[in-house]
């Protein structure tokens, strides 16, 4: 008995092997390196020597207001974009999840801003917000408006600059929760659906008392991922507004970005960086603790 | 047991794989790695005709060439230089200079040029490639800056057309020429200031109307610091200068870089690469002016991508024969043509029709032999100038404080030089 299950968890062992080695490679090694790193005042190339600066780096980062810009901006648009997105994606999965005329056209339509690279998306949406009455957005308002549309330059716009990476953000990642979701919903046994139907649930009943709990481990598993997703902002920013106008659309990511590469001061992208994990951190266990509670109550 | 196996065997493929990058020369020929930036077609085209031109004039040496993305360049370098991959031969944009010669990869050039080739380059290239009095780098172009426009519509304001840097607008007399010109404009803005481009171009572009105002990015004869210089009342002046042009609505966002072609501006701010498309669409009408004078006289930029050598002893000397090949007046020509800028050699601007004494773009080759065009600060500290100087720029165009941004940019460079205790 003792002898079997030493081999089973022996075996256990052996599979989850490959998955520990990559997140310690790829995940601890690179924070525990980054967390050394951002002690000391390493810059990019230079002769100079190593020198140990203690906590200088986040003295700096967190004495000027950029980076708290950067997070709040992360914020913001975690807030905005991981309700939205996921709720879109809900809306469109259970469009998509009935037999209907040219399925896999539509399927893969919506799937496809997943599959470009987001380089690509960027530059398409900075021409969908060029400025002036040309610009496709802003054509397309003046239209809709009825000409009562006033031409905005969308990526300069304090105001609206950050809503526009939003748009594009939730446009370009959409389509992958919604097949995560898709997934979720085809798993759902049928027979649950018959059953309730025969006990005279209406549609709205039945998606609210089978569809949407049965799809409770999906729905977390997207609002986590898009989460972090969105802790990790950078491609957008650093193509569509560089930060602009004024700090606000840069990201911790972005600041991490410039500081390290832009300017050479591999020691305070590092801090950045430290920083911005200890966040992700904390807001990925917060949410598990809030979705867990729930479970309980419920 | 398994687990260990396992390792060994993931050790064993790491290994192998590591192995199978290591390529095996053939006997008696050298193979010379270069990395170049991935630039317009033309000039690609060009580069890439040329090297094999030179090997197959070679026996014992074969160039390479790998192309890298412009928008990464640097970072690509120093990710090189760290493990230790560095080419032997390596372009790169003329101000990073000074930053790789401190960090030490790049060999001085004095001894594998002969000195009459030396005294053939322009002084602007010998200047942009000199540090610490030697010779790193040699250019095979340089670069011109100054503003393209349409005869017509400029005489049609009733504007006086400047031929030469020292009859340049003034910076009052350019604000009027683009209100008059605005008033005739569709949606009022007529300038173009090539927001599209990334990075590099705003402090190439825009820090010579810092020096025209008696300002500068840093103070480069005294403390070597920013504080003081880069937010003087100077550089605060000739800013504020620009962004009341950008809120007074004058200048065009140009998303599509297409604003000058398409007729939308009047005015382009631009460089040489921009010649040719402008005249095919611009035709005869088409005038390059030099940039408005803030008071100090018209300045212009400076500087363009040029060639180091990372590698030592026979190799070195092999790059060497590649940088003399591509110096010969016809190679010179030949990229020159291809890509519109000014030639790097004398014997070559001689017989070039753009630029010479006659040439429609005599104007940059003058601002280049005439002291009006300024090299960007020869410090290892530059990449960090240059990015506190883009940022402060983007935020000037948002409209913020010029004083404040400036202020703080100066800070942002001096920490980094006190932090590399003033890069020794």
């Amino acid at each position: 008995m003792t002898d079997d299950r030493h081999g089973r968890t022996l075996i256990a062992w052996f599979f989850i092997a490959p998955g520990l080695l990559g997140l310690a490679l790829f995940v601890a090694l690179p924070f525990l390196l980054a967390v050394g790193l951002s002690c000391t005042n390493l810059r990019l190339g230079s002769p100079l020597p190593l020198e140990f600066v203690g906590f200088e780096q986040f003295r700096r980062i967190f004495s000027e207001p950029t980076l708290l810009r950067a997070l709040a901006n992360n914020g913001l648009f975690a807030l905005v974009v991981v309700p939205l997105q996921t709720l879109l994606a809900l809306g469109l999965a259970l469009l998509l999840n009935r037999r209907l005329a040219g399925l896999i056209f539509f399927r893969t339509i919506f799937f496809m801003p997943v599959v470009f690279p987001l380089s690509l998306v960027a530059v398409v949406w900075v021409l969908i917000f060029a400025p002036g009455i040309n610009g496709m957005l802003n054509s397309a308002l003046d239209v809709v408006s009825l000409g009562a549309w006033q031409p905005r330059d969308f990526l300069h716009d304090p105001y609206l600059a950050l809503p526009a990476i939003m748009l594009t953000s939730i446009w370009q990642g959409m389509g992958f929760q919604m097949v995560i979701i898709l997934a979720g919903l085809q798993a759902i046994n049928q027979e649950l659906y018959e059953a309730a139907a025969m006990d005279g649930a209406g549609r709205w009943r039945q998606f609210v008392n089978i569809t949407l709990p049965q799809l409770r481990n999906t729905l977390i598993f997207v609002v986590l991922v898009t989460t972090v997703l969105a802790f990790r902002l950078f491609d957008q920013v650093q193509i569509m507004t560089q930060g602009g106008p004024r700090n606000a659309t840069t990201t911790a990511m972005y600041e991490a970005v410039q500081a390290a590469f832009g300017r050479q001061q591999v020691g305070r992208g590092a801090a950045i960086t430290v920083v911005l994990f200890c966040v992700a951190v904390a807001i990925t266990c917060l949410q598990r603790r809030i979705i867990r509670q729930e479970r309980q109550v419920s | 047991m398994r687990e260990q196996v396992m390792l060994l065997v993931i050790a064993v493929l790491l290994l192998v794989a590591g192995c199978a990058e290591e390529q095996g020369e053939q006997p008696g020929v050298m193979k010379l790695q270069a990395w170049v930036h991935a630039g317009q077609q033309a000039e690609r085209l060009v580069l890439e005709e040329q090297v094999a031109r030179f090997n197959r004039r070679q026996q014992g040496v074969q160039l390479e060439l790998t192309l890298i993305p412009e928008r990464s360049y640097n970072a690509q370098i120093q990710a090189a230089a760290l493990a230790g991959d560095l080419p032997d031969l390596l372009e790169f944009d003329g101000p990073y200079l000074a930053n790789y010669v401190w960090q030490g990869h790049l060999r001085p050039l004095d001894d594998l040029l002969p000195s009459q080739l030396k005294d053939d380059l322009l002084p602007s290239i010998i200047t942009q490639g000199t540090y610490r009095g030697r010779l790193f780098a040699v250019g095979v172009f340089d670069s011109g800056l100054g503003l393209y426009g349409r005869r017509s519509q400029l005489l049609a304001t009733g504007a006086r057309i400047p031929a030469r840097p020292d009859e340049a607008w003034g910076a009052e007399e350019f604000s009027r020429l683009l209100k008059e010109l605005a008033k005739g404009d569709a949606d009022g803005a007529v300038l173009d200031l090539k927001f599209n481009y990334p990075g590099e171009w705003f402090t190439y572009a825009f820090s010579p109307i810092v020096q025209s105002a008696g300002g500068d990015l840093l103070d480069r004869r005294h403390s070597g610091k920013a504080a003081g210089v880069l937010d003087s009342s100077e550089s605060v002046g000739a800013l504020t200068q620009l962004q009341s042009w950008l809120a007074a609505g004058y200048v065009d966002g140009n998303v599509d870089d297409a604003a000058f072609v398409s007729g939308r501006v009047a005015l382009s701010w631009a460089g040489h690469w921009e010649y040719r498309r402008y005249k095919e669409m611009v035709g005869d009408d088409l005038v390059a002016l030099p940039l408005p004078d803030f008071g100090y006289g018209s300045r212009t930029g400076q500087g363009s991508w040029c060639w180091g050598i990372t590698a030592t002893g026979d190799r070195a000397k092999a790059a060497g024969t590649f940088l003399r090949f591509l110096l010969r007046p016809a190679e010179v020509l030949a990229m020159s043509g291809a890509n519109g800028a000014v030639p790097a050699t004398h014997s070559a601007l001689a017989q070039s029709e753009l630029y010479g004494p006659r040439g429609p773009l005599h104007l940059f080759a003058e601002q280049l032999s005439g002291g009006i065009s300024v090299t960007r600060p020869r410090t290892p500290a530059y990449p960090v100038i240059t990015s506190a100087f883009q940022q402060a720029f983007h935020d000037i165009r948002h409209g913020a404080d010029v004083r404040t941004t400036l202020q703080r940019a100066a800070a942002i460079i001096d920490e980094d030089i006190a932090d590399n205790k003033g890069y020794p």
